[in-house]
């Protein structure tokens, strides 16, 4: 396992560069830049402005100076907002959408797997078909519909929750990790009764029915491990794409997440901000993937190899 | 207590469909009676439904020491199966759990029962009994680390490990390689007769059971067609359907079938190596086929024997150039076949392949004249394509209007037919067949054989069987070539290989399948 982590880490070094590179040229090759705003800079500033940011020279050689202080650490300026490193800004956002990803990712996870245990053990009775329409439901509904659903009835109407911004309590997290969660929560139901019913009708199922052990002993024992695969192999890039901030419920919440400044940050050009959102995502990706690889090898042992 | 396995009229559905009626045996204590038959026959569901392992429901009356199963909620019906039976089944690579380890397999199997939790020493003798090798090594290991065999093996261990007095094999060797048939049926007897434990015991293979079963009941379509002593039905046949069903089974000892003359040599390969690169990271490749040379004549019928992974598939695939070579050279009436990619329509033509799964080789949203008029496409005009695939579909012996069927409208034996005529319709001078006749029940897979003999007498076609079971070899074939880890081992006429087999493999194979 510790060989398998240690090359899974090394690949992921040349993946990262080629994303990044291919990022850096990807912003510049749009058009438009930083500097472009209303009202036009005087040539002069402009330049100075440029020369600042060593936007004046060669696109290798920016490229070579953005990896060199990266690998020290160091994700630059942002050019838009001024006065503060992008370091900074990720360092402020990330906490925010940490906290929203990673309850919406331990709700969708707990709500979703019982929900499609639930359906499969009830296969073709009406339970499971009521069950996986509402989960159908949920994955085809997108979040800036949900999300200001959610916030009408429960914020506006019966008033139990905030709608916007965060407070002293928890109770701000409620909205935007439900409504977060809700998509993901169906897709998990649906993967996760798909495989527990594809499994107990292996033969392996049927091998413990023939000594006699309980049903519940048996699901426990013999069929929830196998049948999780196909839902440890979604959760893995849905938990990066969770804990990386959601642009929609952070617009529609207020709140100062992540995903807001990759959306800014793309808007206006800010190279720099949108490379290190970029950076960190693929990062989390490459991570998240890399955990899910280890919950594979855990859930079966013949992933282990190969 | 009344001891021992009465069922009475029993009679099992599937949904509103009868699949086994009015069946009634009695298994002793200590006695092995096995229920036979061709596929469809209902042997599966008539073990198995009773003790509520399969999709049927049961009527009539099976009793079990006093117990009346049909009817007993399955609360009830799992402690019956706990306590008094051992079940083993007929796919050893998929009946494992492939997260838990043999030596979890077998504490639960001990435990079932209510047993105590047995201890390393019990759990070694348990695979030493079965015969499985490195016993304290395997019970760390998981499942898939182990051959089909080995699997088998612990299965066997795993039913026996709560001491039950009946067992119950569903088909327990069919699933496994032509060389480990008999050894783990006989070790199955053995433990019965040792432990004076009883078996019911399916299988569709008379010829692997008639040694060892004492009582034998035959089935067809639901119902026992005959039953007897085992011997007795295998020597003497009382039923038409046992007189076809025993003919059907090849058998080492039946009188050798007359073949069709040869004519001179069309085929020859000569040196043929394959091999693959290792899976995974590291370096190394798989030798498949090791220095392997072969003739085949004119209207000749060659069998390549051996047991899996020996490489005889992988040599045929070479020869008819549907798989890469390393080196080596093919040559067809002396004018060397050029590489796989090389090779031109009309080397094309000559070798025609029919494979072992024919649902699989025939893509299910053709209709059966486009599957088999396909090689004519750009050759011949589209009425008279229709035409010649009628003709072939009479030439394999089905009637001219299955042409505008679907391939899942088929059954194994008429779908391996259609793959026969798509095969013809390149008219080649030679086929290869893999495995054409392994998946199909016995009496189909003789139909399918016979018209194998039909097809070389009247076209004078040259066939290079390829099959595991040396006794069907021995029916169709002129000569046989037994292959060993990617070699072959010894090429004879099939008089000389049985009246004096050379190589240790061979001698290993004919005594398997005595």
């Amino acid at each position: 396992m510790g060989r398998l982590i240690a090359r899974r880490l090394l690949t992921a070094i040349p993946t990262l560069l080629a994303i990044i590179v291919l990022s850096f040229i990807l912003m510049r090759v749009a058009p438009g830049g930083p500097f472009d705003g209303e009202r036009p800079l005087a040539p002069e500033v402009r330049a100075a402005l440029e020369a600042t940011y060593g936007l004046d020279k060669s696109l290798p050689e920016q490229v070579w100076m953005y990896l060199g202080r990266l690998a020290q650490g160091d994700f630059g300026p942002s050019m838009v907002y001024r006065d503060f490193t992008v370091s900074g800004l990720i360092a402020e956002a990330l906490p925010v959408s940490l906290l929203i990803g990673g309850c919406a990712l331990v709700l969708a996870s707990a709500l979703g797997i019982s929900a499609g245990l639930w359906a499969a053990l009830r296969a073709g009775k009406w339970q499971d078909e009521a069950l996986m329409l509402g989960a159908t439901l949920l994955t085809a509904l997108p979040t800036f519909v949900t999300g200001p659903l959610l916030a009408l009835i429960f914020g506006l109407w019966l008033g139990w929750l905030p709608v916007s911004g965060q407070n002293e309590g928890w109770n701000w997290l409620v909205l935007p990790v439900v409504a977060l969660a809700l998509p993901v929560t169906g897709a998990v139901a649906k993967l996760a009764r798909a495989g527990l019913a594809g499994e107990l009708g292996a033969d392996h199922i049927r091998a413990a029915r023939a000594r006699g052990i309980a049903p519940l002993t048996i699901l426990r024992r013999h069929a929830l491990r196998p049948a999780l695969v196909p839902v440890a192999s979604y959760l893995g890039p849905a938990a990066a794409a969770l804990l990386t901030g959601a642009v929609v419920i952070e617009t529609v919440f207020g709140l100062p997440g992540l995903g807001r400044y990759f959306v800014q940050g793309a808007l206006n050009r800010d190279y720099p901000l949108v490379l290190g959102v970029v950076t960190l995502y693929a990062a989390l990706i490459i991570l998240f993937n890399l955990f899910a690889d280890l919950i594979y090898g855990w859930l079966d042992p013949r992933m282990r190899e190969g | 207590m009344n001891e021992g396995y009465v069922v009475r009229n029993l009679r099992v559905c599937v949904r509103d469909h009868v699949i086994v009626e009015d069946i009634s045996f009695t298994l002793s204590p200590g006695e092995i009676v096995a229920l036979a038959g061709a596929s469809g026959a209902g042997k599966s569901m008539s073990a198995m439904t009773p003790f509520g392992l399969s999709a049927g429901v049961a009527s009539g009356s099976a009793i079990l020491d006093g117990i009346e199963l049909v009817g007993l909620p399955e609360r009830q019906l799992s402690r019956v199966r706990a306590e008094n039976i051992g079940f083993v089944f007929q796919q050893p690579l998929t009946a494992l759990t492939p997260h838990r380890t043999v030596r979890q397999h077998l504490q639960e199997a001990a435990m079932q029962a209510g047993g105590s939790k047995p201890d390393k020493t019990a759990m070694v003798a348990m695979l030493d009994s079965v015969g499985l090798s490195r016993p304290e090594e395997r019970l760390a290991q998981y499942p898939h680390r182990l051959s089909g065999g080995e699997r088998q093996r612990v299965l066997i261990a795993a039913a026996l490990a709560h001491g039950p007095r009946y067992l119950i094999a569903d088909e327990p060797v069919s699933a496994l390689d032509a060389a480990l048939r008999g050894e783990i049926m006989a070790l199955l007897v053995r433990l019965c007769r040792e432990r004076g434990m009883a078996m019911l015991l399916v299988s569709h293979d008379l010829a692997g059971i008639e040694h060892h079963a004492d009582r034998l009941l035959l089935l067809e379509q639901g119902k026992v067609a005959e039953s007897g002593t085992a011997r007795q039905i295998a020597t003497s046949p009382a039923t038409d359907y046992g007189k076809r069903l025993m003919a059907a089974t090849p058998r080492l000892s039946e009188r050798l079938p007359p073949l069709p003359e040869m004519g001179e040599t069309l085929l020859e390969a000569e040196n043929v190596h394959v091999h693959f690169p290792k899976p995974g990271w590291g370096r190394g490749r798989i030798d498949a086929v090791v220095d392997a040379s072969l003739t085949l004549a004119k209207g000749e019928t060659l069998a390549l024997v051996g047991g899996s992974g020996s490489g005889k598939s992988t040599l045929g695939r070479a020869i008819a150039g549907l798989g890469s070579m390393a080196s080596g050279l093919i040559s067809w009436q002396g004018e060397a076949l050029p590489l796989r990619q090389r090779r031109s329509a009309e080397h094309r033509r000559l070798i025609q392949p029919v494979f072992q799964d024919p649902l699989a080789s025939l893509d299910p949203r053709w209709s059966v004249a486009d599957i088999i008029a396909e090689p004519l496409r750009w050759l011949v005009p589209e009425a008279e394509r229709d035409d010649r695939a009628a003709d072939l579909l009479e030439e394999v012996g089905l009637p001219r209007d299955f042409a505008t069927r679907k391939p899942a409208s088929l059954s194994g034996g008429q779908a391996q037919r259609v793959a026969i005529a798509r095969a013809l319709s390149a008219n080649p001078e030679m086929l290869l067949l893999d495995e054409a006749t392994s998946a199909l029940d016995p009496l189909v897979a003789d139909g399918v054989v016979a018209l194998f003999g039909r097809l070389q007498r009247e076209r004078g076609l040259s066939l290079l069987f390829i099959t595991h079971d040396l006794a069907l070899a021995r029916r169709a074939a002129h000569r046989i070539a037994v292959m060993e880890a990617g070699r072959i081992v010894e090429c004879a006429p099939r008089e000389e290989l049985f009246a004096n087999p050379q190589a240790d493999a061979t001698k290993r194979l004919i005594a398997a399948s005595g």
